[in-house]
């Protein structure tokens, strides 16, 4: 059986004190709310939030693609998501941004709590939980018209909130920086972000979603229409952003699964029936001691 | 080695074939030096059409051709029926307000103002309503209702225009001309809205009638006709916005406004200029719903609210009856003033909207 290295040392989550409160918040046990965290305005130091969904089921149309699936996933942790294409996992990733509902005919059931509250509550402002929770998508989609810095500072305009302009060139820098991009785009922050390779556009991207400071970051299979080593540039931001967001990553990868993520959920579905959960739990233990059968057939490369 | 031989000998004799080496020896590299390789040329690989693909790609291009020919046809035709009528009245002919044939006096500048005008005010009403009417349709209403918006939309261009003079007439003028006394009265400092009628007047009285058949009524209905034309541009190119820009700034949180004003007004700039060039064009050439409402004056005014004004196409289609001889020829050359004007129109926005990254994929 193949062993893989996991990155517990490097994104020692579970011991991270503030990683623990946000836990009992998520469990609806401290009452803390983002805007008691969110004090100061510049530079913000929004904790992480844990996300957890409920008995999520997702239709199209009449369809069924997702059954019940229930996860949680931890602050300031990385949680994989892997499994075979159409077994629902980038359904299950956008339903956690409330994404799914911009498909017409898609339907959902269940809930998803951010920090032990519910995402779909009829109070919930839609444009804020996606602000909250930001999303990284699978095709690099920077605005073209816009200039790499003006694509950073875009979700500012986008959600109405008002910046300095040297707090603004503080916080494209701070961006750029932690998507790993600064150092490669410092000298041509005006020039159009459609120049960039695919590769920075990625970083760009994500340069773009921290500015708007999210909780949590979802990434849709962010490297896959990328090179080795721009999907290697991504990896190491993604254990850097490890450290103050909870990140979730769909991923067609196993190796990057098990070189990026803490944890880990296997989706599948059998043919013709929903997807759900198979096995989910540390990395090292569904990639190095599956306990379902399935789940150490896929991660060993016997179907997928 | 002349010597013919059939397939049959060829195989019988065993010599023939040593000969044939021989005659093939300038090709064989292992017995010359490689420097020596002939210089290769590109090869012909166009493929052989069948007939039946022949004849319908030529047919194809002889129709093509044929509107091209047609269109520049035209334009000479115009062009040439044009010519003595600036050889007879000279630069007058242009710089002019007067048309009076019986003492051989006409010039088409207060046309050529007022047709100006008139677009302008089409402009200014028909590309808001255009603009918004396409995004409704694009982003804002139900999946549902879209293709009945669409549909109706689009009907709007199949109405004749005699129809929308007559509604003109008979619906639109009386609120427009209380609009236009209103403008009056609250921006009449401003040149373009002063009027030689009292504004204090009733709009029923005797100098009420001071505000029919203006520039801003004929610019007004106009504004209405070319909204299908433009909607109908700027609709295409929002329906075009990439999902993947859009989702982008959705997921940052972004209201739909946001997103439109962010991804798909960008995006679609190319569009709204292209349609908005294109309705112009339409706007220009608007003959008789603008006969319909206005009151015919050829003098060169620029009180649009005042009564009174004159289009090219009015000119020609109000005075082509009762013309002939240099009179006739000097609409024509009206008629070509008109053709080049629109004519440069239309290029600008064919040029700006295949330039815009929108309008690669459309054909406006």
């Amino acid at each position: 059986m193949t062993t893989y290295e996991t990155t517990h040392a490097v994104v020692p989550a579970a011991t991270d004190v503030t990683a623990e409160l946000n836990e009992l918040a998520g469990n609806g046990l401290n009452p803390w709310t983002p805007s008691q965290t969110s004090g100061s305005r510049a530079p913000r130091h929004r904790e992480a939030a844990s996300l957890d969904a409920r008995n999520v089921s997702a239709w199209f149309g009449s369809r069924k693609v997702l059954d019940q699936v229930s996860l949680h996933m931890q602050a300031k942790t990385v949680t994989a998501l892997i499994g075979p294409s159409g077994c629902g996992k980038s359904t299950f990733l956008r339903i956690l941004n409330r994404m799914h509902e911009s498909v017409p005919s898609a339907k959902l059931a269940g809930e998803v709590l951010l920090n032990g509250e519910d995402i779909y509550d009829v109070g919930q402002r839609i444009t804020e939980t996606r602000r909250r929770i930001g999303m990284v998508f699978q095709k690099p989609n920077p605005f073209p018209a816009m200039s790499i810095a003006d694509n950073v500072t875009a979700g500012l305009k986008l959600t109405g909130t008002k910046v300095g302009r040297s707090e603004k060139a503080d916080l494209i820098e701070r961006c750029l920086t932690r998507g790993g991009l600064w150092n490669e785009v410092k000298d041509r922050l005006n020039t159009p972000g459609a120049a960039l390779s695919g590769g920075q556009q990625q970083r760009l991207c994500i340069a773009r979603s921290l500015a708007v400071e999210p909780e949590i970051l979802l990434m849709d299979e962010p490297c896959s229409a990328l090179d080795p080593t721009s999907t290697h540039r991504i990896e190491q931001t993604i254990h850097e952003l490890a450290n103050d967001v909870t990140i979730v990553i769909v991923t067609h990868n196993m190796q990057q699964a098990a070189r990026v993520s803490s944890q880990c959920a296997f989706f599948l579905a059998a043919q013709g029936t929903p997807g759900m959960i198979v096995e989910s739990g540390d990395t090292d233990q569904i990639f190095n001691r599956p306990q379902d059968q399935r789940t150490s057939d896929y991660v060993n490369g016997r179907f997928g | 080695m002349t010597i013919l031989l059939t397939p049959e000998e060829e195989e019988d004799d065993p010599t023939v074939l040593a000969d044939d080496d021989d005659d093939f020896d300038f090709f064989d590299g292992g017995q010359l030096p490689v420097a020596e390789k002939e210089e290769d040329s590109p090869r012909n690989i166009r493929q052989q059409l069948p007939m039946v693909d022949r004849i319908f790609r030529s047919t194809v291009k002889v129709i093509g051709t044929f509107v091209l020919i047609l269109t520049g046809a035209i334009g000479l035709f115009l062009g040439y029926q044009a010519f003595p009528t600036f050889e007879h009245y000279g630069w007058g002919f242009l710089t002019g307000d007067k048309w009076d044939p019986s003492k051989d006096v006409l010039g088409i500048a207060g046309a050529i103002v007022g047709t100006v005008e008139v677009a302008a005010v089409a402009l200014l009403i028909g590309v808001p309503l255009a603009l918004l009417a396409a995004l409704f349709t694009s982003e804002y209403c139900p999946r549902r209702i879209k293709p009945v918006m669409v549909a109706i939309i689009d009907l709007m261009a199949a109405v004749p225009s005699v129809i929308y003079g007559v509604w003109a007439l008979f619906v639109l003028q009386t609120p427009e001309i209380d609009l236009a006394r209103w403008i009056n009265q609250n921006f009449g400092f401003i040149p373009f809205f002063k009027t030689d009628a009292d504004p204090n007047a009733a709009a029923t009285s005797v100098w009420g009638r001071s505000y029919y058949g203006s520039v801003f009524i004929a610019g007004a209905i106009v504004g209405i006709m070319i909204v299908p034309t433009a909607c109908a541009v700027m609709r295409g190119v929002f329906d075009l916005a990439p999902i993947g820009e859009r989702e982008a700034a959705y997921a940052l949180g972004s209201t739909r406004w946001g997103m439109i004003r962010s991804v798909v007004l960008p995006f679609g700039r190319g569009g709204i200029v292209g349609g908005t060039m294109l309705a112009l064009g339409r706007a220009l050439g608007e003959t008789v719903a603008v006969l319909l409402v206005i009151t015919v004056v050829s003098d060169v005014k620029f009180r649009i609210l005042s009564e009174g004004t004159l289009t090219i196409s009015s000119r020609i289609a109000n005075s082509f009856g009762e013309s002939s001889g240099i009179q006739l020829k000097a609409l024509l050359a009206a008629g070509f003033i008109l053709f080049c004007m629109t004519l440069v129109v239309n290029t600008f926005a064919a040029v700006i909207v295949s330039r815009s990254r929108s309008g690669a994929g459309t054909d406006a």
